[in-house]
């Protein structure tokens, strides 16, 4: 190993291909990998799931199970072939040169063992450190991930610490042996945004500082432009661009990669003017992959006869190592605005028809084991009050403990309020639980849900499902008239009508999601509360989906409340944003006045802490401390008060004993912080688009 | 005449059980063909596991439908000079009508061991999957609310359940079976009791599904409770209206039988309890079970028909599990002589009078162990194939 020369390639990838063996077939999972990794860089692999990314990091590791094989190519790694190494020296490999880190950081730890214990035993094993040694050295890079108090950090099991807290631990143990590569496979997909960002911070750091070259996989692109500095896209199961993360970003030279970035919303897309272009068509399954083109049946410049051919080798594009798996890269006018662009007009504002009036929902949780000990009042949703309109999108934003579901719980009768009124067209429906509630009620105020896979019953078909709605619903005559109205609703999602007969697992997520949708519109909702609705899908899904609802709403002039953490497709797609803290609403405005400074603290941390797969786009960085106070437990004071950075603004340390009003700054705009109407407006925004 | 060689014994059995490979071969070539539309079943066909469980039980099933073409003898006839006869010994008396072998030799009382084999087979799947099925319901009628609602509703039934089964079973069998108690009529009580359950859960099924669609609702609704009544009347209390009027009940049990079967329902339904309770608190919090809720379904309706059918999986392989334990209970009971009667050939009554005599003649105890031992090694088999077929996709 000693005789690596550092100026070569610390990884190199060269035509890998990975299959999996099953019963039936043999399902080609990568195909013709290539990628080489230079020491101190940060790789990013970027694709929707199941194309291949993670296999190619379970292949670097050769960790591809019993029914994996790699069945062509070459891994080297400091110039040795991974591919033909036995277990034997695969074991010293693994955690001492290769580390990798998962999405999952609870399943990555042993809850049975304490952080240190977990942390020295690596270079225990695999350097023969001394015990002494080893936890001195656990200590220090408990220290280096930026973890408060080490020393208590190093004594605890993992479930005493948060779930940003537990992933710095996961990349702490990676580093513990100082690995050449780092694999990162979606590190914070599980995490909330503004965790994220200070995890994102760390990773770039620790990178930096310890020179070691990163494999970054991931499915949010504007991730991968802040930690890398190249990237793969990867589409099924091939590298489709490759290149240098500003040139890509800029200047791509594939269709897949085109079509992604004109599915994401950016900072300037408007439901409106300039909506986004979903790709058309799913994802081919493995072993029904299209000839020549994987992405041929879903591409805008298609060319039958050529594309569909033969199989299409990576073709290298002027620039940084910047190559592309496109036949027409050099025909196609990259610059020319999309053709499928329609502009859509805005809908007018109806008439209210849902009003909160200072809705509070509190918990009462026992402390003890047996019943006995203490009771603590946990307040889910405090003083909430909003109004929406007929036709409008509400989003309500906010991490996870905000009361945003909660929330949604009690407008739809699952709970009912401790006090407050909500005003449901002018009927009360507050403290009505859901049994009592007349079916028009019920029919009115609907819900989508986050998980597509959980979304519909697995043992019933789609069309039994929405049939059964629309039986409840007290929609339709005869079982003849409901099921064609069931129909009927599978045309309005955009479904083929074969589909009522399938039963939901052979569905993808994105049409299990349109069938939910179908279901909450078999009663004609007018106010359709939106759980994260697209969060679990794929960006290129997303687009369709969302489009979906906007059309729905367009048609029916529904109500949306759109509850959500993803700041971009809120951005996008509402009309007014409430911003949710600990249970408090902490701002509420249009949207343009809540992207816009003033900002409330909170608000400001959490538009930094988004990623914009955007170069043009300046963000000033704004990493909070600590972690989200326990609703259980919340601060005295301000609920922000502990990660607030605008604390020392305020005179009189008013923000640690009492809560602060609400201002109303513009019109609709309201703040609840203590701040001083001078101080708010020296804020400056955080994100600014350069001029192009 | 000779006695028949081991080879012969063997081969005279194997050809005297021709109906129930008749019945396998053909069972088998049709699940073959058609594997792919018969979901799990069909892809049981794959597991090399589970295909030698479906065998082992399968042959038990044919057996005893078809024990009366198999047995060579009456399996409660004695014939003079064959007690305690060694397996393949001819019969003395030269009657020409009989079967001229004692297969697997007589037992103590003359009596052919092979046909008691067989016919106890039938006495055993009688009981066995009909109590299982009891088991379940009553498993699941209160299993599903206590998941679902939680709270001392959930309490109060998981105290009961921990109750029974901290219970030692041998002695509450021995309880219920005494005559002294069976006289007070607790065992009645008892089956009054637990029959009523399969009643409510089809009462509930119905009623919750077709909640919106009321003459449907009420036709089915009605039929089950004519049904079910009229079987609750006669084997729970014996008293089917048709015994009054036309003399001879439809639905009727022996006295013995609705002991052994009460006592055997009893001990099994705690334990499908606590796991379709254990299961229906995975279950309820998926969000097509809220999708249920805001739809204002009632709670009924998202237990059966959302919860429940999603819960199939881990059932069908306990319910075949408990199936193999039913018939160890079963076993265990008659060996006791907690039996259905003294002279029935169920196995583990005839593996208790051959007990006593295990020093000097083996065959009378062991063919009938191994027959117990071999559809129980059948059933675990099976939910061992089902499991792992289950979890594949």
């Amino acid at each position: 190993m000693d005789n690596w020369d550092p100026s070569k390639p610390i990884l190199e990838i060269e035509n890998l291909s990975i299959s999996f063996f099953t019963r039936a077939r043999e399902i080609p999972a990568v195909m013709d990998f290539s990628c080489t990794v230079m020491p101190g860089e940060a790789m990013g692999l970027v694709g929707e799931s199941g194309c291949g990314k993670s296999t190619v990091a379970l292949g670097v590791m050769r960790d591809l199970g019993k029914t994996g094989r790699i069945t062509g190519g070459a891994i080297r790694f400091k110039g040795r072939d991974l591919t033909t190494m036995s277990e034997e020296e695969l074991r010293h490999l693994r955690g001492s040169e290769i580390a990798m880190i998962y999405q999952e950081p609870m399943a990555s730890l042993n809850p049975a063992m304490k952080i240190g214990a977990q942390l020295a035993e690596v270079p225990m094993i695999h350097q023969g450190m001394s015990k002494q040694d080893a936890w001195a050295l656990a200590r220090q890079i408990v220290a280096d991930v930026r973890l408060p108090d080490p020393d208590r950090i190093i004594n605890a099991y993992p479930h005493q610490l948060s779930g940003g807290q537990q992933q710095r631990i996961v990349i702490a143990m990676a580093l513990m042996s100082k690995p050449a590569l780092l694999i990162l496979d979606e590190p914070t997909t599980a995490l909330d945004v503004t965790v994220e960002a200070g995890i994102v911070d760390l990773v770039k750091a620790l990178g930096e500082k310890y020179g070691t070259s990163m494999l970054f996989i991931s499915h949010n692109l504007g991730l991968v432009l802040d930690v890398c500095d190249r990237l793969c896209v990867m589409y099924s199961g091939e590298a489709v661009e490759t290149g240098n993360v500003e040139q890509v970003f800029t200047e791509m030279r594939h269709p897949y990669t085109q079509a992604l970035f004109r599915s994401i919303p950016l900072p300037g897309a408007d439901k409106n003017a300039r909506p986004l272009i979903s790709i058309r068509g799913n994802f081919p399954l493995p072993h029904e992959r299209p000839p020549g083109c994987n992405f041929g049946p879903r591409c805008d410049y298609f060319e039958a006869g050529r594309c569909d051919a033969r199989d299409i080798a990576m073709d290298p594009v002027p620039g940084d190592r910047h190559a592309s798996r496109c036949l027409k890269w050099t025909e196609i006018d990259w610059e020319a605005p999309p053709a499928a662009r329609v502009a859509k007009e805005k809908l007018p504002m109806g008439e209210v028809v849902l009003k909160m009036e200072d809705l509070k929902k509190y918990y009462s949780v026992s402390t003890g084991a047996f019943g006995g000990g203490t009771t603590k009042v946990v307040k889910a949703n405090e003083t909430l009050s909003f109004e929406a309109r007929e036709g409008e999108t509400l989003a309500i934003v906010g991490e996870s403990g905000c009361g945003k579901s909660t929330f949604a719980k009690v407008l739809m009768g699952l709970e009912t309020a401790t006090s407050g009124h909500i005003m449901l067209f002018d009927e009360n429906v507050q403290s009505t639980p859901i049994e009592k509630r007349n079916t028009d009620t019920i029919a009115q105020v609907q819900m989508v849900f986050q998980n597509p896979f959980d979304t519909l019953n697995p043992s019933m078909t789609v069309g039994r499902q929405i049939i059964r709605a629309l039986e409840i619903f007290g929609q339709g005559d005869s079982d003849a008239d409901r099921h064609n109205r069931m129909l009927e609703l599978l045309d309005l999602v955009k479904l083929p009508r074969a589909f009522a007969e399938r039963m939901p697992r052979q569905l993808s997520g994105g049409q299990k999601q349109r069938v939910g949708i179908a279901r909450a519109f078999a009663g004609g909702a007018k106010v359709v509360v939106a759980d994260e609705p697209v969060s679990a899908l794929d960006v290129s899904v997303q687009a369709a989906v969302t489009d979906l609802l906007m059309d729905i709403q367009r048609e029916n002039r529904t109500t949306l409340l759109f509850i959500s953490h993803d700041l971009s497709i809120v951005r996008y797609l509402s009309d007014r944003v409430m911003v949710m803290y600990l249970g408090h609403v902490v701002e509420m405005g249009t949207t343009d006045q809540v992207f816009a400074p003033p900002y409330h603290p909170y608000t400001e941390a959490l538009l930094s802490a988004v990623p914009i797969a955007d170069p043009h786009v300046e963000r000033k960085r704004i990493v909070l401390e600590g972690e989200i106070p326990s609703a259980m437990n919340p601060p005295p004071g301000c609920p922000f008060q502990t990660r607030c950075r605008w604390k020392s603004q305020v005179p009189g340390g008013l923000c640690d004993t009492e809560m602060p009003p609400v201002q109303k700054l513009a019109d609709g705009h309201q703040i609840k912080c203590h701040l001083s109407a001078e101080v708010l407006a020296t804020m400056e925004p955080v994100i600014k688009v350069a001029a192009e | 005449m000779e006695d028949l060689t081991w080879l012969s014994i063997l081969g005279r059995a194997f050809a005297q059980f021709w109906p129930v490979w008749l019945a396998l071969v053909v069972t088998f070539a049709l699940s073959i063909r058609y594997k792919r539309h018969l979901g799990l079943y069909g892809k049981l066909m794959d597991s090399t596991v589970g295909l030698f469980g479906l065998w082992i039980v399968l042959f038990w099933v044919f057996t005893a439908l078809f024990a009366d073409l198999i047995i060579t003898h009456d399996p409660l006839a004695q014939l003079s000079g064959l007690k305690n006869a060694a397996p393949g010994s001819p019969l003395t008396s030269g009657a020409d009508d009989l079967y001229p072998y004692y297969l697997f030799g007589g037992d103590s009382r003359a009596r052919d061991v092979f046909s008691r084999m067989v016919m106890g087979s039938r006495m055993v799947l009688q009981i066995a999957p009909a109590a299982t099925i009891f088991a379940f319901m009553v498993g699941i009628t209160l299993g599903l609310p206590a998941g679902y609602f939680g709270g001392k509703l959930d309490t109060l039934l998981s105290f009961l359940a921990n109750l029974v089964l901290a219970f030692p079973v041998i002695l509450l069998f021995y309880l219920l079976v005494t005559p002294e108690i069976v006289q007070t009529g607790i065992p009645m009580y008892f089956a009054a009791v637990l029959f009523v359950f399969p009643i409510i859960f089809f009462v509930v099924l119905f009623n919750s599904r077709f909640r919106t669609n009321p003459p449907r609702r009420n036709l089915l609704v009605a039929i089950t409770l004519a049904l079910g009544l009229w079987a609750y009347s006669g084997l729970a209390f014996n008293m089917d209206p048709l015994k009054y009027l036309i003399g001879s009940p439809v639905f009727s049990m022996d006295p013995n039988l609705l002991n052994v079967f009460v006592s055997v329902v009893f001990v099994n339904s705690p334990g499908v309890f606590r796991i379709v309770r254990g299961l229906v608190m995975d279950i309820k919090a998926r969000d097509y079970v809220a999708a249920g809720q805001t739809r204002g379904e009632s709670p009924w309706y998202i237990m059966l028909w959302e919860i429940l059918p999603n819960a199939r999986g881990p059932l069908i392989v306990d319910f075949c599990l408990r199936i193999g334990y039913t018939t160890i209970l079963l076993g265990t009971l008659g060996f006791f002589g907690l039996g259905v009667s003294p002279e029935s050939p169920d196995w583990g009554s005839t593996i208790n009078d051959g007990r006593r005599l295990l020093s000097v003649y083996l065959h009378p105890a062991v063919v009938p162990a191994l027959a117990l031992m071999s559809l129980v090694l059948g059933l675990n088999l099976l939910a061992d194939g089902l499991r792992e077929e289950s979890l594949k996709d």
